[in-house]
């Protein structure tokens, strides 16, 4: 599910099957030298979630994702979302992010950290197998939560 | 010759009868297109997508075939994926959707080592046969849909979604 009108309200008449909220996170650099990483990482998570969110849809809220920069305070971000969803009465709270900055709290909250790949230059089939490759990287983290 | 003159009172009938006539065509002609406007409309979704799938390469095992069709959400336009799970019953080729009947996440087939055959759903374990009918006792409610097929040049081709026709309820 979404994070959209619609799909909410499935999700508040069968919380007992949908309890688990994924954030993206997603970090802005404009610096010229990080403008491109920045853009791309986006651009990866974002087919990421979606693919995600596709295999997962019963299960899943897909949140909007979190834009935030470097001077902002992490851990206070993730504070505030992760109770925000708590409120919500999501069982599972999960972030997925490209930035390994965030990995420093890992004890707290359930982070996915994935590498960027850039697929910028790939064609529908090339990503489409990167992508699902991704995807058997995270299921087991899932399924082993769910359990 | 000058014994059929017309009257002016008759000029004006004729006139206003043919003026007349234009308007009320002009005003029925779009309320009758309104009427049966849905005999009109071309059908959408009702096209077949062509897959890279040769049917000879089809068995009875069933294997996930994808196909690419374009989808508008309002200004948005993308290229969605969407596969099928494709497998040979005899000589019919049957076409099983994927999408679980409970909340819509994706099933596999084999999913669940620990119940092979079958078509697994992995977000709460519903399970399904292999013609699509949901085994009793798990959260989903009816039997997995179908796509119609067919053929073209001996590669596959996929139509929009069915019922499930194979499982009677």
């Amino acid at each position: 599910m979404y994070w959209n009108g619609k799909d909410i309200e499935i999700f508040t008449a069968q919380k007992e099957f949908i309890d688990t909220a994924i954030v993206p996170l997603t970090k802005l650099s404009g610096a010229l030298d990080q403008i491109k990483q920045s853009a791309s990482s986006a651009e990866f998570l974002m087919s990421l979630t979606a693919f995600v969110e596709q295999q997962f849809k019963g299960r899943i809220v897909m949140l909007p994702p979190l834009l935030y920069t470097a001077a902002m305070n992490q851990a206070d971000l993730l504070e505030k979302i992760h109770e925000e969803l708590q409120v919500a009465g999501f069982k599972y709270i999960f972030f997925m992010t490209t930035d390994h900055s965030w990995t420093s709290l890992n004890d707290l909250y359930d982070l996915l950290w994935l590498p960027s790949i850039p697929l910028e230059s790939m064609d529908q089939k090339m990503k489409q197998a990167v992508l699902g490759d991704q995807l058997r990287q995270i299921i087991p983290i899932l399924s082993q939560k769910w359990r | 010759m000058s014994n059929n003159r017309v009257s002016r009172r008759q000029f004006l009938n004729y006139t206003l009868t043919g003026v007349g006539g234009f308007m009320a065509a002009g005003m029925l002609m779009p309320m009758v297109r309104f009427a049966v406007d849905p005999v009109l409309a071309k059908k959408g979704g009702g096209e077949y997508v062509l897959t890279e799938k040769k049917v000879s390469d089809l068995t009875e095992k069933p294997e996930k075939v994808d196909f690419t069709y374009e989808q508008a959400d309002a200004w948005y336009k993308s290229d969605v994926t969407d596969n099928a799970w494709v497998y040979k019953d005899g000589d019919k080729i049957i076409a099983i959707s994927p999408v679980c009947k409970h909340l819509g996440c994706t099933v596999n087939w084999d999913g669940d080592p620990a119940h092979p055959n079958q078509f697994f759903c992995p977000c709460h374990a519903g399970r399904y046969e292999k013609n699509g009918k949901n085994i009793p006792k798990t959260p989903p409610l009816g039997p997995l849909d179908q796509f119609q097929v067919k053929e073209k040049d001996g590669f596959l081709m996929i139509g929009k979604v069915i019922p499930n026709t194979m499982v009677k309820q």
